[in-house]
């Protein structure tokens, strides 16, 4: 829509998928984000907005194995981060610390925590419990879904349990959800699955083909956004897995990744294969409205749930974050290695009837 | 004296002052202000000093003042004189006069006194007299009295005697009118002495008298008998307390048979319009049908009429009874409007209902039938409205399903263009036909019609906003678009799916059609002979708003043809999901031949194609397009930023070279892309292709190849070359996204290094030869 002169943005030496909110920073607005380049040396960049708002700092730089393909921050110590990376052939999942002087170093190396080293299949995440401190963690590969208990002083992680996804369901990814401890969605071709961690037996499943990646409402329970190939974003109720509450258009190629915010009520972000990140609006508290919503009604009468569209960039944009510290911004990466914060507040005033 | 007044103004003034004073009670009252002795005006007030009035006068003027006030005053005393001169010699006059008239008083009275005496002599003897004769005549007439009273009584026996033959006689003579006035006047009589004296003429009478009630009765129920006749009878039998009730009971049930034939013969209307579709013969039995019909209905407007005038007080139930019977007519009439008829049968069935409504109202205007059949064909016409749009709703979508039943077929050569005229024509040509439909509505001068007017374009403009509501509903439930009846489809969905996705691009240039043509074609004739209505009020505005329907099937048109591409691209994303997920990319062996992916990625596109070619037009300019996303505008954008990049990427020397030609290709695609779908052939496929190499770049990006694994997407990509471009509106796009799709595999590879190129052409060869082999007809 316009042009990119309202973010932030800072640039990575290779291509690169995720980037992670650091939560546990509560001091500053800081971002965790890794390289995926098959035959250079990766990195792990700590990312700071500085106090200004105006710049992004690099905090610290750290070589990292292999290419990452996920990126987790730990929700309760800023300086724990998961990863998972592979180098072409195999795959392995890794907790990390960053090194507590690391800012005196000259190249500082990261210290390995633990290992999850119990896959056999491709990994595709790690998902840490994101309401708090907890001592599980979840890794999921192609097929399985591990439970594993991660203590950070000894420095060990242990695989508490372990539960097949089935035949023919390969996993693609999953969210964990920040109102139940218990209770996990894993994503997968044909469908979203949803489990207990106590019995690691599956509880509910939304019959969906194509999701590439699904969130949980920060702030509302039995919210779950999912984003799909060809088909756009879907704002399920989980009490109700039928159909969506809410269809959101998506992007021109593939939506790749949603994002609830963690603050302002149905305010989603969506990043796309078709260069772009979207804003959008759709609240679903008044859901009873939406849902009798007819399309015939002239389209002035409902307000675009599109409140943005960020157009300046220059390839898919894979990686997507909210700050938990100042909610109104995010972080965004494009796969040429381009990291732009922007903050949402022009459009939050208007419609979200936030000061 | 008072003639001479206006010379004399100030004389008569004080005359008229002094005489006043003088007859005035209380003298003092006049000089109320008590003046000022001091002064030289106080000589008029009664406590004048004259002693003192001098001294002032003296002190105060000179010699010749004096002398001059000498001579005024003497003037002014000689004055008064005169004055009371006059006062005296008027005051005698009036006593003079006075004393005259008493005096002729005593003259007259003097005589008087004699002729009292005379007349009251002359009254006493006239009394007298009179008194005589009074009594001398007062025992005769007292006799003459008592005999004429025996006289009456003897007459009156007399009649009551005579009354059971005078009652036959008036039997014979059908006088039932002086036969019930003479029985009701002997009534009393037996009242008080029929069990004694009379009775045999009691009974003989009753006898007549029930003779009478019977021929009256009969009277009554006889339907030859002129109304006033009957009428009379009525009233004579109510004068003979004949229970008139139960008689006005039975008329109403034979009025209310009546009724049953009138309903029938509505039914005999309608099936005699149902026939007058065949235009030649309808006519014919038509009118016979509607002539008899009106027969009917006249002889029950005159039954009524009659009925009325027989009870007069009856008009309650009447009213009820002939508003019954318009209501069953538009009972019928609604029900004959649920059906499928044309407003030309609808008229016919009206006008008959108005005729009858007119003939009615003629014998009961207190029945305000014309108000309330009003009322009911507003209802009746509004439901033949609403049922007409529903049943052109029904057709179009017969036309669209058959679109998926005929092309299961495949029968013909080109089973969606067949199915886009064939809609196309539904939705216009029905459109239309409502609309003439409509218009005999609104061109009759049936009174009912006319009144109803602006209603009736109301509720057709309402009717075709609504419709058009409807079949975009329509629309996207055939398209599947609407999650809701996704699951309701979902086994159509399953075994059709190709067939839907060709429906769904048949829709897309439907709704383009219906916005493009139909609409303003509809706003037209509207606007020629529906304007007007407003009934539903001016704030409201009118009820048939063509730009918010445009907009709506604009946006349908938009989002349908995006969800035929989407479905096309979704078909390719299967295909190429399953392509990339399957094989360990990392263990590919030496790439042999071309993989069979392509070709089934090539058999999609062309189906597309395909489908494409029979709905949309073909693009304009095809050659000046291509040149057109290589032009100016394009590329100076680019190069704008191109230089902007360039200048940063020089400062941030240690990026990789990759990303550097990554970046700059980059801003190409950024323009290129995605760009607005439009309805042209070219569009569409073009589209389809881009969005379909762009997943496949996605796909190749999630995977890690060896050697022989980008040399064998580097392979597929080269053969694709050719045939996509051929397909293709913007070649410089696909060209940069193939491009991109090996780029993007290079990056993933371990250890990227090309095929040779002899080694490239010669498999390319020996595919396309293959090709050529199985497709020996396809260009």
């Amino acid at each position: 829509m316009q042009g990119g002169s309202s973010g932030i943005g800072y640039g990575l030496k290779y291509q690169a998928r995720c980037i992670s909110d650091v939560k546990a920073d509560t001091d500053h607005t800081s971002f965790l984000t890794g390289t995926l380049s098959l035959r250079e040396e990766n990195e792990v960049h700590l990312i700071r907005l500085s106090s200004g708002g105006t710049e992004l700092i690099c905090e610290g730089l750290f070589s990292h194995p292999n290419e990452i393909w996920d990126l987790a921050s730990c929700p309760f110590d800023q300086r724990i981060f998961s990863t998972v990376f592979s180098t072409g052939e195999s795959y392995g999942a890794a907790i990390w610390q960053i090194p507590e002087l690391y800012g005196q170093l000259n190249s500082p190396q990261l210290e390995r925590i633990a290992s999850l080293d119990a896959h056999a299949r491709k990994i595709n995440c790690v998902l840490w419990w994101p309401s708090g401190r907890h001592d599980k963690l979840i890794s999921i590969d192609d097929e399985n879904l591990f439970l594993w208990t991660l203590d950070c002083s000894k420095k060990t992680a242990q695989v508490q349990s372990k539960q097949s996804s089935g035949m023919l369901h390969y996993l693609s990814g999953g969210a964990w959800d920040p109102h139940d401890i218990n209770a996990v969605a894993t994503t997968c071709e044909s469908s979203v699955q949803f489990w207990d961690l106590r019995t690691m037996k599956k509880t509910n499943a939304v019959e969906r083909a194509h999701i590439r990646n699904a969130n949980y409402d920060m702030k509302n329970n039995h919210i779950l956004v999912t984003a799909e190939d060809e088909s756009g974003i879907h704002i399920w109720d989980l009490r109700k897995p039928k159909s969506p509450v809410k269809e959101l258009p998506g992007h021109t190629h593939w939506t790749w990744a949603v994002s609830c915010n963690p603050e302002y009520d149905g305010l989603i972000l969506s990043a796309g294969t078709d260069s772009t990140v979207n804003l959008w609006l759709a609240p679903t508290s008044a859901e009873e409205e939406a849902t009798s919503e007819s399309i015939a009604e002239p389209p002035a009468q409902h307000a675009d749930p599109l409140l943005n569209s960020y157009s300046d960039y220059e390839d898919s944009v894979y990686g997507l974050a909210w700050s938990s510290r100042e909610p109104w911004m995010f972080a965004s990466l494009s796969y040429d290695g381009r990291v732009v914060v922007e903050s949402v507040r022009p459009f939050l005033s208007r419609r979200v009837g936030v000061s | 004296m008072e003639t001479d007044d206006v010379p004399l103004d100030d004389k008569a003034k004080r005359m008229r002052d002094l005489l006043s004073s003088f007859y005035a009670p209380d003298p003092s009252s006049t000089d109320n202000a008590p003046s000022n002795p001091g002064t030289l005006d106080a000589i008029n007030t009664t406590s004048f000093d004259a002693d003192q009035y001098m001294n002032l006068l003296i002190q105060k003027s000179n010699l010749e003042a004096l002398l001059q006030r000498h001579v005024e005053m003497a003037a002014e005393i000689k004055n008064i004189d005169t004055d009371l001169q006059m006062l005296v010699y008027e005051n005698y006059n009036k006593f003079i006069s006075a004393t005259d008239a008493i005096k002729r008083m005593k003259t007259n009275i003097v005589g008087m006194e004699a002729n009292m005496e005379q007349l009251l002599d002359k009254i006493m003897s006239v009394q007298s007299k009179s008194d005589g004769v009074n009594t001398s005549l007062f025992e005769k007439r007292e006799r003459v009295e008592k005999l004429h009273r025996t006289r009456n009584l003897l007459r009156k026996v007399q009649f009551i005697y005579d009354l059971p033959a005078r009652l036959e006689k008036c039997i014979e003579a059908e006088a039932y009118v002086d036969a019930v006035k003479f029985y009701t006047g002997a009534m009393p009589i037996f009242k008080a002495y029929g069990d004694s004296s009379f009775q045999d003429c009691k009974q003989a009478s009753e006898e007549a008298i029930a003779v009478i009630v019977k021929n009256l009765q009969g009277k009554l129920f006889s339907d030859s008998e002129s109304i006033q006749a009957r009428a009379e009878a009525a009233v004579l039998l109510k004068q003979l307390d004949f229970p008139v009730d139960s008689l006005q009971v039975k008329l109403l049930e034979k009025l209310e048979q009546s009724l049953g034939d009138l309903q029938l013969k509505t039914n005999d209307i309608e099936n005699a319009s149902m026939k007058s579709n065949d235009p030649k013969q309808g006519k014919v039995s038509d009118s016979v049908h509607i002539s008899a019909h009106e027969g009917s209905v006249r002889g029950f407007a005159e039954a009524i009429s009659a009925y009325r005038v027989i009870f007069p007080e009856s008009e309650e139930q009447l009213i009820k009874l002939v508003q019954d019977v318009v209501v069953k007519h538009f009972e019928t009439t609604e029900q004959y409007v649920k059906g499928r008829i044309s407003s030309a049968n609808l008229l016919c069935v009206l006008r008959t209902i108005w005729t009858d409504v007119l003939l009615l109202d003629e014998v009961l205007s207190e029945a305000v039938l014309p108000v309330f059949s009003l009322e009911a064909a507003q209802i009746a016409l509004k439901q033949h409205v609403a049922s007409t749009f529903n049943y052109l709703l029904q057709d179009i979508s017969d036309a669209l399903v058959r679109v998926n039943a005929s092309s299961k077929e495949a029968a013909e050569e080109h089973p969606l263009q067949v199915a886009l005229e064939a809609s196309k024509k539904a939705v216009l040509q029905g459109s239309m036909d409502v609309l003439l439909d409509f218009r005999q509505l609104l061109d009759d001068d049936l009174h009912l019609l006319v009144q109803l007017r602006d209603f009736i374009i109301d509720w057709v403009q309402e009717g075709f906003q609504d419709f058009f509501r409807a079949l975009y509903d329509r629309f996207l439930l055939l398209s599947g678009r609407n999650s809701s009846s996704r699951q309701d489809q979902g086994l159509t969905g399953a075994h059709g799916e190709k067939v839907l996705a060709g429906l769904v691009l048949v829709l897309a240039q439907l709704s383009v059609f219906i916005e493009q043509t139909v609409i303003p074609r509809i706003t037209e004739e509207i606007a020629a002979s529906f304007s007007g209505g407003g009934a539903r009020g001016y704030e409201n505005g009118p009820a048939f708003v063509p730009g918010v329907i445009c907009r709506i099937f604009r946006s349908a048109g938009e989002r349908l043809l995006h969800h035929y591409i989407n479905m096309r691209t979704q078909k390719v994303s299967t295909l190429l999901r399953k392509r990339f997920t399957t094989p360990n990319w990392v263990k590919h062996k030496e790439p042999r031949e071309v993989h069979m992916f392509v070709d089934l990625f090539l058999q999609e596109l062309k189906e597309s194609a395909s489908e494409v070619k029979q709905i949309l037009p073909q693009g304009l300019a095809r050659k000046h397009r291509r040149s057109d996303s290589n032009g100016s505008t394009a590329s100076s954008r680019s190069n704008q930023l191109r230089d902007d990049k360039m200048t940063r990427s020089n400062t941030q020397r240690a990026r990789s070279q990759l990303l550097e030609t990554h970046l700059a290709k980059l801003f190409k695609q950024k323009v290129e892309i995605f760009t607005k779908v439009e309805y042209t052939q070219e569009s569409v496929v073009t589209t389809t292709v881009k969005l379909c190499l762009k997943s496949l770049q996605e796909f190749v990006r999630l995977q890690t190849f060896n050697r022989s694994g980008f040399q064998q997407i580097q392979l597929d990509i080269q053969f694709l070359r050719t045939p996509l471009k051929e397909t293709v509106e913007d070649e410089a796009a696909v060209d940069f996204l193939l491009d991109e799709v090996i780029v993007a595999a290079s990056e993933r590879c371990l250890d990227p290094i090309p095929l040779e190129p002899p080694i490239l052409d010669r498999l390319i060869q020996a595919k396309l030869a293959k090709w050529k082999e199985q497709n020996p007809i396809s260009p």
